[in-house]
């Protein structure tokens, strides 16, 4: 486990300081797809905005637009035209957003025991999937704003409320988990379903590195709870938001 | 507990009614890439994709060659890098589509990951192992195949031969491999190792296709890998700890270790290491 690693867990951590040590891991890695990402933008490659590619994408953009990236929209200036790569990618940030603070919950709530015992394999996975969708955030983040778009720090409004509710419902760590792997199955699949949505090759790559860490999360869950952690042949999108 | 996730499922079922028309299933996309194939003709890669492509070749060869010389971490790294300088010097042939040739390597990595794992159930310390790592690994060794055909109708459908054959550089190295193999973790070791470099060779996939029905594909079974993944490191973790006992289904969640939370996924991003990632036409039909 690399140091970068280390540091990105620790919540000793400002968060500030976990952003820069992300970035620096990325681009420190020199072959990271998702330093490529961000090399990329750095060098000022564009977020694409409307417009199609290859054969199928003319019907993209009258699908990308739903109530989901609708609230979206609302939220974050970089989603104001709703479509294209810019709109995917505050998408994928509402969707971090709403991870990092289940995941803080649920850090909180054990904190205070109101989960009962915490394993200690549990605890280390929660503050470990709390750092990296946090490094997601950071990832969409930087670059919407290098587009020229607002930071998203709202979770996604569709999702959030009920979410929030289902959280009020969970008094042990069993509960817990099975809410953390609704969640990571919804981004997992989510990723999957924009991938061929994305014009940006950096940026299909950025939400594949995710999108497999998000499926890894899934699979030490399900170990957790006691069920097979490869459950599919291939993977669905079967719960997946519309981007 | 349960928790009641009825209201999330519709609110997804709403999104998907939504979405239906941009994102299909397996089957129609399949089809659809057979049409694409039809209108495209004899498809060939464009100078962007192979000039992409190309581009860190060079400096892949160097890494190669840098790793060989420090004697580091790869698995069998002399074998990789002598079979990877071969394929290095060459350049991409513009004769062929990229994408076909990008699918015949697939197929031909997942010919590899079947080959591996059934090498790994003849073991006799497997065979005889644990019960939860034999049905791991026939599980996943099924799912590898599944792969396979999916990758092999994909070819077809673009108008390509199907590649039935291990991928020759790392089957080589699996090869020499086995017969080193003295114990589960090492098994462990090197079936990690294959599904490391299908995930990889999968990610860097969907920077390089065109096609956006394989795209999908790639990203499905890409998913799927990483999964894989993600249990040998945590089963490694585990035999490195030396608490064999807790590779079962259910386990003993209160027994695991700490490091059983955080083994499955080193980085928050999974990095790509380009020594070892199959080449678009490191598996292609000749």
């Amino acid at each position: 486990m690399s140091t970068d690693h280390d540091h990105n867990q620790d919540p000793l951590v400002p968060s500030e300081g976990r952003s820069v040590m992300a970035r620096r891991a990325l681009i420190g890695s020199g072959v990271a797809v998702g330093a490529a990402a961000l090399v990329a933008l750095k060098g000022g490659v564009s977020l694409a905005g409307n417009g199609g590619r290859a054969a199928s994408a003319s019907s993209v953009p009258d699908t990308m637009m739903t109530d989901t990236s609708d609230a979206m929209a609302a939220e974050t200036t970089a989603a104001a035209s709703g479509s294209g790569d810019l709109g995917v990618a505050a998408l994928a940030a509402g969707l971090e957003v709403l991870a990092v603070s289940t995941y803080q919950q649920a850090l909180d709530a054990a904190g205070t025991g109101a989960l009962g015992e915490v394993p200690p394999a549990v605890s280390e996975y929660v503050t470990t999937a709390l750092a990296h969708h946090q490094s997601h955030l950071e990832a969409w983040n930087l670059a919407i704003t290098d587009n020229g778009g607002t930071a998203v720090t709202e979770p996604n409004a569709t999702l959030a409320p009920v979410v929030t509710e289902m959280f009020g419902a969970v008094t042990d760590v069993a509960g817990a988990a099975m809410l953390a792997l609704e969640l990571e199955t919804i981004a997992a699949h989510t990723y999957l379903s924009a991938i061929p949505l994305i014009q940006s090759p950096e940026y299909r790559g950025l939400a594949g590195s995710i999108q497999i860490i998000d499926q890894q999360h899934q699979s030490v869950l399900l170990f957790a709870l006691g069920e097979y952690p490869v459950p599919e042949v291939f993977q669905s999108t079967d719960k997946a938001v519309a981007a | 507990m349960s928790i009641d996730d009825r209201r999330l499922d519709e609110l997804i079922v709403e999104s998907k009614d939504l979405q239906a028309d941009a994102m299909r299933g397996s089957a129609s996309r399949l089809a659809d890439v057979g049409d694409f194939a039809h209108d495209a003709g004899d498809r060939r890669p464009d100078p962007e994709q192979l000039a992409r492509f190309n581009e860190g070749r060079a400096e892949t060869g160097r890494r190669v060659f840098a790793e060989m010389g420090t004697g580091t971490k790869l698995l069998a790294g002399g074998l990789i890098g002598g079979a990877l300088a071969t394929i290095l010097g060459r350049p991409a042939s513009a004769d062929e589509a990229l994408d076909v040739q990008i699918l015949q390597t697939a197929s031909s990595l997942e010919r590899l990951a079947i080959s591996t794992y059934s090498a790994a159930l003849a073991l006799p310390f497997i065979a005889e192992g644990n019960a939860t790592v034999i049905a791991f690994a026939e599980t996943t060794r099924m799912q590898h195949d599944e792969h396979r055909a999916a990758f092999q109708a994909m070819t077809e459908t673009l108008g390509g031969p199907i590649q039935d054959f291990a991928n020759p550089v790392f089957q080589q190295v699996v090869n020499e491999a086995v017969p080193t193999l003295t114990g589960p973790l090492e098994v462990v070791v090197l079936a990690a190792a294959v599904e490391k470099v299908a995930t990889d060779t999968y990610l860097k996939n969907l920077q390089l296709l065109e096609d956006t029905a394989t795209m999908s594909l790639f990203g499905s079974v890409m998913g799927v890998e990483s999964q894989h993944l993600a249990v040998l490191r945590a089963v490694q973790a585990l035999l490195e700890a030396e608490l064999p006992d807790l590779i079962a289904i259910p386990t003993d969640l209160a027994a695991l270790p700490a490091a059983a939370g955080s083994a499955s996924f080193p980085e928050p991003f999974e990095t790509i290491d380009e020594t070892m990632i199959a080449q678009p036409e490191s598996g292609a039909v000749q």
